[in-house]
């Protein structure tokens, strides 16, 4: 794991600062292989990755791990900062896993989709760099670490707004840096409140403040006071909610999407996004899990909002981007309804959504930006008949879409089956509610596929958008194709093979409820 | 022989006396020549070097700046070796404190002298270009002014400030004290006038030494009325007679109320801090680097001094808690206030610098609420002195890259940072990791420093929020103020991430004004970049523990004096 989290910082680091050093010809050599050494190596971390997820028929079996319990640990803990307990933890266990292999997955495609960037030689390292600070949120068990990693992945992407976003770029990186910004500091109060209580527990010695970071050695006994812990609760809530991004702080996001280049909105929606959620899990529900059932209405509240909000707003863009970005914030809203439901199944969709969405929407996303580049235009209704010009890019939109309203067979289908499932076990009929929504959402797709991919005046030409001025549209480009046909594939086989991921995590999910849950549900006279 | 001090007391001042040496060489090293003197009577010329026409070597120009960073190079080198404490006399004391400080000092006063490399200053029979001058008349002026040959002032001035600061953190007696600050002082008002080159140089030193002076006139009085009261300066006595009487004479309150004017402007506290970015937007950036970092922890030096080891009380809240309070969040909000609106980025850099002195000020007030454990009034103790010793990294670091520009007399505007990023990718990648240590982004140093300082205030206030407390409104309310200095340093933190994140945006977005690649100098840019890794190195890894442990062991002996 810190192979895999510290090879492509240094990798992307290193490539992007030799040529800056080194003297004319060798910095020209450099920068011309640059992007190849980006993408070799992500490509090995995703093989690392694939066999280290897929070793269950080999030396580890993820289903045996108990919750708390992490693989591939490094047993020796090593000591960053001593004075104020900082220490390198790595480990992945059931809930983080399926989001490593996710996430090495998508970088090595999201190259692919951008292969001909201006600017090649910075571009890619800096997704490597990315790469690394979004694998060692996944996998570093250390919060002091875990909130470093956190705003590391601001910065490349940041830039990668910035430099190669579109025209409204400079206020839209701001906008996406001033938000995710000021929720993590939020969230940073939070862990800070949770570090100043630790060490009475574990009494950590040998540091200058008497406390650490370590997530292991953390519990919701160490706060005392119940109603600190729920404002830890509410402050980590604030932090990760922006990130994933629920109802009320959501406006950075078809910002940030709309301008970025069509790599930086593939990770932004395909890790970045659940990395909110993940920490949402591991942290704050982990942690509190009474907190988590005292607050249930807001959960409730912030997942539906997100759920009918997204979805309504969905109906009324016609830019493309923006469309699948409010789609985004709507799916965001499931996660937090299935995570409410308290149910093994709720929590395993939910889980499954982040990892359904996470192949789902960078398809969209490469397909809007291949839209984009052939194109030159994001508008639904300008262009009509794609079918006819470009077959490849219309298959895989409809793909796309299809995956994402939830077509039976297609990754997002399973997750959001088990939600609905698990959400009429816990508040019955108040399921038709979201069962609505998805209503809602197959029609602003359908409809802006009728317009987009097939209506057309003139059955052979379609209509052509301005912004091409005359030229005729060529299909996608063979790296374009090549990618979105692997995430299309892999959106029809984790459809129909959900199992691959799902049992690791309803596996988490059960435990996680039986263990933690359970034994505060008793106390409190519930029967669940 | 009778010297004045003995050779065991002589090693423990090494690296000042590398500086006493040095401030003799660099006046007698230039003025070197082929002088000689004829033996009256016979023809005998006996050489003496001094005076005549100078040898090639010494009448170059780059001399007296090669020579002081030889000096400062070996005074931080033997600060660094050095292991033996112990007393001079009765009015210095070496201790890991003192050394750590000097070591601090000397580091800054290196990054001015290799800033000052690439940027030499005035000759003083050149005027600085008039507006209605035209182009050609206002370049040779400024090459007039920047070739120079009378810098050998500059650097003696430099190394007195160096020798003035580094016996201040010996002082353990109060007129010492003064006295050290003074030639400090003194010397930094000569330094900001030196900017010749540009009018508002000397009208920056003028508004520099009248505020300055009046401060420590101010200051003074304070230290008579102390007299008065006490009949002894020295720091050991005046704590032992603070500890002695039940309740706070006027006299002595009204005394230290005084003397905190004085370290109050040192520190740049509001509402003592105006003059302050008059002074660093018009002194060069070198110096503009030197008040911000060195000057300030003297400040730091004396207020610790003053109050935590001779008016803090053994138990109980000390008389200036609430007063140092108030300044401190007076000072980091007005600090970013400012700085938000400020369109000069030494300007901005001299308000983000108030408002770093207010969040140690925050800390020295959480210390004086009386509420803390030992180990917590040295959690915060550290978290000070660290941050004064990384400031010297990642602020000197921002003021080495306006130096840098300064060198093609740029650097004023924000307009003259505005697209830094495609002129010069790696020193705009490092004043950009300067600018988010200063806003405290983990993991780099600045986050660290404002962590631990953070740490320490809870710590201070923990156990005094109810723990009983069922709503979050309950605990709210049930905990100490000294609570809210940790919050409002986190507030600021966020606020000043906004002109921070500026000047990155200005560095990568805009277009540069004038697109030539920048100019080349080697140890400048060498120095920026060593600045920028440490500004990495020592937030996360050995290094900061390495840092984190001496300043510890500072503050171990600090505490126990």
């Amino acid at each position: 794991m810190t192979i895999l989290t510290l090879t492509p910082i240094a990798v992307g680091l290193l490539l992007l600062i030799l040529p800056q050093l080194l003297p004319g010809k060798l910095a020209l050599s450099i920068r011309k292989f640059s992007r190849n050494v980006s993408f070799g190596v992500s490509m090995a971390l995703f093989a690392f990755a694939t066999y280290l997820s897929f070793t269950t028929f080999g030396g580890i079996d993820w289903l045996d791990i108990n919750m708390g319990e992490y693989e591939l640990m490094n047993d020796k803990p090593v000591t960053l900062i001593s004075s104020i307990g900082v220490s390198w933890i790595v480990g992945v266990d059931a809930l983080s896993l399926p989001m490593v292999w996710l996430t090495a997955l998508l970088i090595p495609l999201s190259m692919l989709v951008e292969w001909d960037a201006k600017e090649g030689h910075i571009f890619h390292p800096l997704i490597l760099v990315m790469e690394g600070a979004l694998l060692g949120v996944f996998v570093v068990l250390d919060l002091f670490v875990f909130y470093v990693f956190w705003e590391m992945t601001l910065i490349p992407m940041f830039f990668l707004i910035l430099v190669w976003g579109g025209e409204d770029r400079k206020y839209a990186s701001m906008k996406f840096f001033i938000y995710t910004f000021t929720a993590s500091v939020i969230m940073l109060v939070g862990i800070l409140i949770m570090y100043f209580h630790t060490g009475d527990v574990s009494g950590v010695s040998g540091t200058l403040t008497g406390h650490h970071f370590s997530l292991i050695e953390m519990n919701s006994e160490m706060i005392q006071s119940e109603g600190l812990r729920h404002l830890v609760w509410i402050l980590l809530l604030i932090g990760f909610a922006t990130k994933m991004p629920s109802v009320p702080v959501h406006t950075w996001l078809p910002d940030a999407h709309v301008q970025a280049p069509t790599a930086g909105s593939m990770l932004l929606a395909g890790v970045m996004l659940k990395m909110g959620a993940y920490g949402f899990l591991r942290v704050a529900v982990s942690l509190f899990p009474e907190s988590t059932v005292v607050f249930t209405p807001i959960l409730i509240i912030l997942g539906m909002a997100s759920l009918v909000y997204g979805a309504l707003v969905c109906m009324g863009q016609t830019n493309l981007k923006r469309m699948v970005a409010y789609s985004s914030v709507s799916h965001m809203g499931l996660i937090f309804l299935g995570i409410a439901t308290m149910q093994p199944l709720g929590i395993a969709g939910a889980l499954f959504m982040m990892f359904a969405h996470g192949i789902i929407s960078p398809l969209l996303f490469a397909v809007a930006g291949a839209f984009k580049h052939h194109y030159h235009t994001l508008e639904i209704g300008s262009m009509r008949g794609i079918a006819h010009h470009s077959p490849y890019l219309a298959a895989h939109m409809m793909l796309g879409w299809m995956g994402s309203l939830g077509l039976p067979l297609l990754a997002g289908f399973v997750a959001e089956v088990a939600i609905m499932i698990a959400f009429w076990m816990s508040f019955g009929w108040l399921v038709i509610l979201p069962a609505l929504t998805l209503i809602i959402t197959a029609v602003y797709y359908l409809t802006s596929m009728q317009k987009t991919i097939f209506e057309s005046n003139d059955r052979h030409h379609g209509i052509l958008p301005e912004s091409l001025h005359g030229e005729e549209p060529r299909d996608i480009t063979w790296n374009e194709n090549t990618s979105m046909f692997i995430l299309g594939i892999l959106t029809i086989a984790f459809g129909i093979f959900p199992f691959i991921f799902f049992d690791m995590m309803s596996d988490w999910s059960s435990e996680f409820v039986s263990e933690v849950l359970l034994s505060y549900l008793i106390e409190q006279g519930v029967r669940p | 022989m009778n010297l004045p001090i003995n050779s065991s007391e002589a090693e423990l001042v090494i690296p000042e006396l590398i500086m006493l040496f040095g401030l003799i060489c660099i006046i007698l090293i230039p003025n070197l020549g082929n002088a000689s003197f004829r033996i009256p009577l016979t023809r005998i010329h006996v050489p003496v070097f001094i005076g005549g026409s100078r040898f090639k070597r010494t009448s170059n120009p780059k001399l007296p700046n090669q020579v002081s960073l030889i000096i400062f190079t070996f005074a931080l080198f033997f600060g660094l070796m050095q292991n033996s404490y112990g007393t001079i006399g009765d009015t210095l004391e070496v201790t890991e404190f003192s050394r750590l400080f000097s070591l601090i000092f000397i580091a800054a006063l290196l990054l001015a002298t290799i800033a000052t490399t690439h940027r030499l200053p005035a000759r003083p029979n050149v005027k600085p270009p008039n507006d209605d001058d035209s182009e050609n008349i206002s370049t040779k002026k400024i090459n007039a002014l920047i070739d120079n040959r009378r810098q050998v002032d500059f650097h003696i001035i430099l190394i007195m400030v160096g020798l003035g600061m580094s016996l201040m953190s010996m002082a353990t007696h109060l007129f010492m004290l003064f006295v050290c600050i003074e030639l400090a002082s003194l010397s930094s008002y000569i330094l900001v006038a030196f900017h010749k080159e540009s009018k508002v140089g000397g009208e920056a030193g003028m508004k520099y030494f009248i505020v300055g002076s009046v401060a420590s006139a101010v200051g003074i009085y304070g230290m008579s009325l102390l007299y008065l009261w006490s009949g002894d300066l020295s720091l050991d006595a005046l704590s032992i007679k603070w500890a002695e009487s039940s309740s706070i004479d006027p006299l002595a309150g009204i005394a230290v109320g005084l003397m905190l004017v004085a370290f109050g402007f040192k520190v740049g506290a509001a509402p003592f801090h105006l003059a302050a970015p008059d002074a660093y937007s018009g002194a060069s950036s070198p110096i503009a680097g030197l008040l911000a970092t060195a000057s300030k922890a003297m400040g730091f030096v004396a207020l610790m001094r003053i109050l935590v080891s001779v008016t803090m009380p053994i138990e109980g809240e000390a008389f200036w808690y609430t007063a140092i309070a108030i300044i401190a969040v007076v000072t980091m909000t007005w600090g970013n206030l400012a700085a938000l609106t400020s369109s000069n980025p030494k300007r901005m850099l001299a308000y983000s610098s108030v408002s770093h002195a207010g969040y140690m000020l925050a800390g020295l007030a959480a210390i004086g609420s009386g509420l803390g454990s030992e180990e917590a009034i040295e959690l915060v103790l550290t978290a000070i002195v660290f941050h004064l010793a990384v400031l010297v990294i990642f602020k000197f670091g921002a003021f080495l890259v306006l130096s840098l520009l300064e060198t093609e007399d740029r650097g004023h505007r924000l307009e003259d940072l505005h697209g830094l990023a495609r002129r010069d990718p790696l020193v705009a990648g490092s004043m950009f990791l300067f600018m988010l240590s200063l806003a405290g982004v983990p993991p780099l140093s600045g986050f660290l420093s404002k962590f631990l300082m953070i740490n320490g205030i809870v710590n201070i206030s923990a156990g005094t929020g109810a723990s009983d407390a069922t709503s979050v409104l309950d605990w709210l309310t049930s905990v100490e103020p000294v609570f809210w200095l940790a919050f409002a340093i986190v507030i600021n933190s966020a606020l000043s991430m906004f002109y921070y994140l500026r000047i990155g945006l200005v560095m990568f977005f805009e277009e540069p004004e004038d697109s030539r690649a920048m100019k080349d100098a080697f140890s400048l840019r060498l120095a920026i970049v060593v600045c920028a890794i440490l500004t990495v190195i020592v937030g996360i890894g050995p290094l900061s523990d390495s840092l984190l442990e001496m300043v510890a062991d500072a503050i171990n002996s600090f505490v126990s004096n």
